[in-house]
């Protein structure tokens, strides 16, 4: 009884967290001008359509521009901090993990806004330059997390023992450890990606005339258009971003890193 | 992922955002202006001008006081060039130092302009380019609007979006509500008590006039006050809505071109707005019915000169609030609004 | 380990130089603008935030929302997770890869699919509707509970996932061996579950809450003007009124309400296991 009550619950929860996008990709598939489930006719002209759509395009561009760069830049930063606080007595190491991780404890909204007040216009940096400011930041803790779990699945003896058959420690690093947690850090990379290409707060300060993120873009477009063009949207970044996690998943086991 | 692969990436991305800097560097021209219709204005407007100065116009849009905020933030480095406000935003922006007096000399078109347009907030600090009407937009198959006390029928329980005391709109419909119930005070307090009594039975307070397109399709609303200039998105619905002439008359607004105080581009600015004021621009932003002229040149075919808020007349008749009284009053009515209505 | 400790930092110090300098130091000046007026430092701007009906009330329902969507994510996670760990191992990953997808989707279009859903003309009113429950379509989107909806939807994955591991770490034998000595489910639950994966729920309800009382599209885009959260009466402030002393305020607000939930969350699990 209890067993059935359980799995029931279970599926209720799944339809309830699967099911809205059911229904957003099944409107978008409308052949009608208005957005309805269950759609009227069928026909694919705004899934097609979408492609269509210049500034959707332009923001598309800049989020994955956004997203790669400032994922890469998180990780940069990130992997040494990692490596360092799992294979050195880092001096004030509690306190390092603390700073390099802050800002997921930090409202986004509230990212956004300090970074533009206090950063971003006394020094006058361009817009885009602010974007990749407030996305490594918010980026930044995921990469240093998901790394340092793969670094300790690692046994540092490893190092050591390439250390000692005289490998330098920098090549140690880039020949030992780094194909080693190969998989670690693709599983970062693709989190902080996906973090950074869906962040809508952070953005929404810090966009500026002509610079505009695609979630961005798409929130402000759901106010005017009612058509299935949004629906259709939405459905392909969907499919997007589960396609990655699939063959993420498959390749690298991403779950275990989440 | 290798640490040269890594090492790629982040060199592409620093040579992207020189790219992006290097764009940059063209001419541009920053408008900052209202969200609705800016396609029709990329056509109608935007383009030709492009066209002409060689170079580009970039936009940042939102509703007045989301951009008036933006300007006051960014006062000592402005972004924008052309700030597009409604006539008492941009009397509080002359207020604040943020735009600067406008050389009327330099603007061949100005003198084509409806007298109410030339200076309307005083100093020359901003050129009118449109006027319209605010009424009531309303499902004619179910309900019939003809005054503004129409606004509690109980036909619209629950079938009604009003405009946000944030927005350009809100203090008109105060202003309304107030008049149509007598009130005498210039806190509008009668109209405020009326919709905090009524504030369970709207759907929202609209904060953009662009979201208003989906509430009616989607059968949230069956009545709204707002502009004409939204008029044309709303009747392109296909639906059976009708724009009201309440018996207490109409009331409205004055929209104004100012220049940023600090632009890098003064005489593009120049450009831009002599350009908008032009015959031409104004008759075909005008046949697009996005904004009614203030240009008196143009002359427009009777069904759109219906469709639009046409002629120095009519903009006389509109019941409207000085900009100088919206300024001296809106804490009031901001305070009472968040008092009694907004929480 | 390595000794050298100058290496160390030298590799640590990039990141943390960077989130410090170009994250944590503008977000501390803006928390110390809220204790600070052009006379000097002084609790007047929490005074007037507190003071205002408007920004208490808003204040009110951001707790009531948060603590709302934790404790219903925190019932249905348990059992959800509690059938996916009864499951074999297999059906575990692919329920556990189930509950990851929808994390990975973007809020915009995770929100916009409940206006499509809980409009007028939605699937949801339909049902209502064609069902008799009411006579006409109710008015869902703009209330409490479109955000409530929307916000559990959101951050409901979260709380499983934390439950789903922190159950697969609880002893198989423990709940048959609890059954034998004749304890009934509540029993087993607050005894025995509870007390194991304390950790699972901190986590979980900690990323919950947070999330839920920070969020900001959700109640943007379902609540609007007259369901305002904290986060969207900030962004009204600043973007209508350039308002940094009341913003600074809610910053402060949010950032320490995400730090209490978690050691709050950890005390009460903590008693529980005392009695």
């Amino acid at each position: 009884m209890i067993r059935i009550a359980g799995f029931s619950v279970l599926g209720l929860a799944l339809l309830f967290l699967l099911g809205p996008f059911l229904i957003i990709a099944g409107a978008g598939l409308s052949a009608g001008d208005i957005l309805v489930f269950p759609p009227q006719g069928f026909s694919l002209r705004w899934y097609a359509g979408v492609f269509e759509i210049e500034r959707f395009r332009e923001s598309f561009l800049l989020s994955m521009e956004l997203a790669v760069g400032s994922t890469a830049l998180a990780l940069l930063l990130g992997v040494p901090a990692a490596y360092a606080m799992a294979r050195y007595e880092v001096p004030g190491g509690e306190w390092i993990r603390t700073i390099v991780t802050a800002p997921v404890i930090v409202p986004a909204i509230i990212a956004g806004l300090a970074l533009l007040r206090y950063t971003v216009i006394p020094l006058g940096l361009p817009v885009m330059a602010a974007l990749v400011l407030g996305h490594t930041a918010l980026v930044a803790p995921y990469a240093v997390r998901v790394v340092t779990v793969s670094l300790t699945h690692l046994r540092p003896d490893v190092e050591e023992a390439a250390i000692l058959l005289g490998a330098s420690r920098t090549g140690a690093f880039f020949r030992v450890v780094l194909p080693n947690i190969r998989n670690g850090v693709m599983a970062a990379f693709i989190l902080g990606f996906i973090t950074s290409f869906n962040q809508v707060p952070v953005s929404l300060f810090l966009t500026g005339p002509g610079v505009s993120t695609l979630p961005i873009d798409m929130l402000a477009a759901m106010e005017f258009v009612y058509d299935p063009s949004i629906a259709a949207l939405s459905t392909l970044l969907a499919l997007m971003s589960v396609s990655i996690v699939l063959v993420a998943e498959r390749l690298l086991g991403l779950s275990r890193y989440v | 992922m290798s640490s040269k692969q890594v090492i790629g990436l982040a060199a592409g991305m620093a040579a992207g955002l020189v790219a992006t800097g290097a764009i940059a560097q063209q001419r541009t021209l920053v408008v900052s202006n209202f969200a609705v219709s800016q396609d029709l204005l990329r056509k109608d407007l935007y383009a030709p001008f492009e066209a002409k100065c060689n170079c580009k116009v970039v936009l940042d849009v939102g509703n007045a006081a989301d951009r008036l905020a933006k300007l006051e933030a960014r006062k000592a480095n402005p972004e924008a060039d052309v700030a597009v406000l409604a006539d008492f935003s941009a009397l509080e922006a002359a207020r604040k130092d943020l735009i600067e007096p406008i050389d009327v000399s330099k603007l061949p078109n100005f003198a084509k302009l409806y007298d109410i347009a030339k200076d309307p907030i005083g100093k020359n600090y901003g050129v009118g380019y449109t006027f319209y009407a605010t009424s009531i937009v309303y499902r004619k198959d179910k309900i019939d609007v003809t005054s503004w006390t129409d606004l509690w029928s109980p036909k619209l329980k629950n079938r009604i979006a009003l405009p946000n005391i944030t927005t350009t709109q809100g203090p008109l419909l105060l202003f309304m509500v107030n008049r149509a119930l007598n009130g005498a005070t210039p806190d509008f307090a009668t109209g405020v008590d009326k919709i905090a009594g009524m504030k369970g039975d709207i759907v929202t307070f609209y904060e953009r006039a662009a979201q208003l397109t989906q509430l009616f399709q989607q059968e949230e609303i069956y009545a709204t006050v707002t502009g004409r200039f939204n008029w044309p998105l709303i009747a392109k619905l296909n639906m059976p809505i009708a724009w009201a002439q309440p018996k207490e008359g109409l009331t409205g607004g004055l929209n104004v071109l100012t220049i940023v105080k600090g632009s890098k581009n003064r005489d593009l600015a120049y450009e831009f707005i002599n350009e908008w004021l032009s015959t031409e621009a104004q008759t075909r932003i005008a046949n697009d019915l996005i904004d009614s002229p203030a240009n008196r040149e143009v002359k427009l075919e009777p069904q759109i000169a219906d469709a639009l808020t046409y002629g120095e007349e009519t903009a006389k008749s509109l019941h409207v609030i000085p900009p100088d009284q919206v300024l001296a009053n809106r804490d009031s009515w901001l305070a009472g609004w968040n008092s009694k209505i907004a929480r | 380990m390595f000794a050298d400790r100058r290496i160390g930092l030298a590799l640590a110090a990039p990141a943390m130089l960077f989130v410090g300098l170009a994250f944590l130091l503008p977000v501390g000046i803006l928390l110390s603008e809220s204790l600070h007026a052009p006379s000097g430092w002084t609790l007047s701007r929490y005074i007037t935030f507190f003071t205002d009906p408007l920004s208490l009330e808003v204040t009110l329902r951001t707790l009531r929302l948060g603590i709302g969507v934790t404790i219903v994510s925190a019932i249905i996670g348990y059992v959800a997770a509690l059938a996916i760990v009864e499951a074999g191992p297999q059906t575990r990953g692919r329920m556990t890869a189930l509950f990851v997808l929808p994390m990975m989707i973007s809020p915009v279009a995770r929100t916009y699919a409940w206006i499509v859903l809980l409009g007028r003309t939605g699937l949801i009113n339909k049902a209502v509707v064609g069902l008799g429950l009411s006579d006409e379509p109710l008015r869902l989107l703009f209330t409490e509970t479109a955000v409530f909806i929307g916000l559990l939807q959101l951050f409901l994955p979260l709380m499983v996932l934390s439950l789903t591991s922190a159950l697969e770490n609880l002893p198989a034998d423990v709940i048959p061996a609890a059954r034998v000595l004749g304890a009934g489910w509540l029993t087993i639950f607050f005894r025995v579950i509870l007390p194991l994966t304390r950790e699972g729920l901190i986590v979980g309800g900690t990323l919950v809450f947070t999330g839920a009382v920070t969020a900001y599209i959700t109640p943007a885009v379902l609540g609007g003007a007259k369901v305002l959260m904290l986060e969207t009466l900030l962004y009204q402030r600043v973007s209508v009124a350039n308002d940094i002393a009341t913003a600074s305020v809610i910053a402060a607000i949010l950032i320490a309400m995400s730090i209490v939930t978690h050691s709050l969350i950890r005390r009460m699990t903590g008693m529980r296991r005392a009695a």
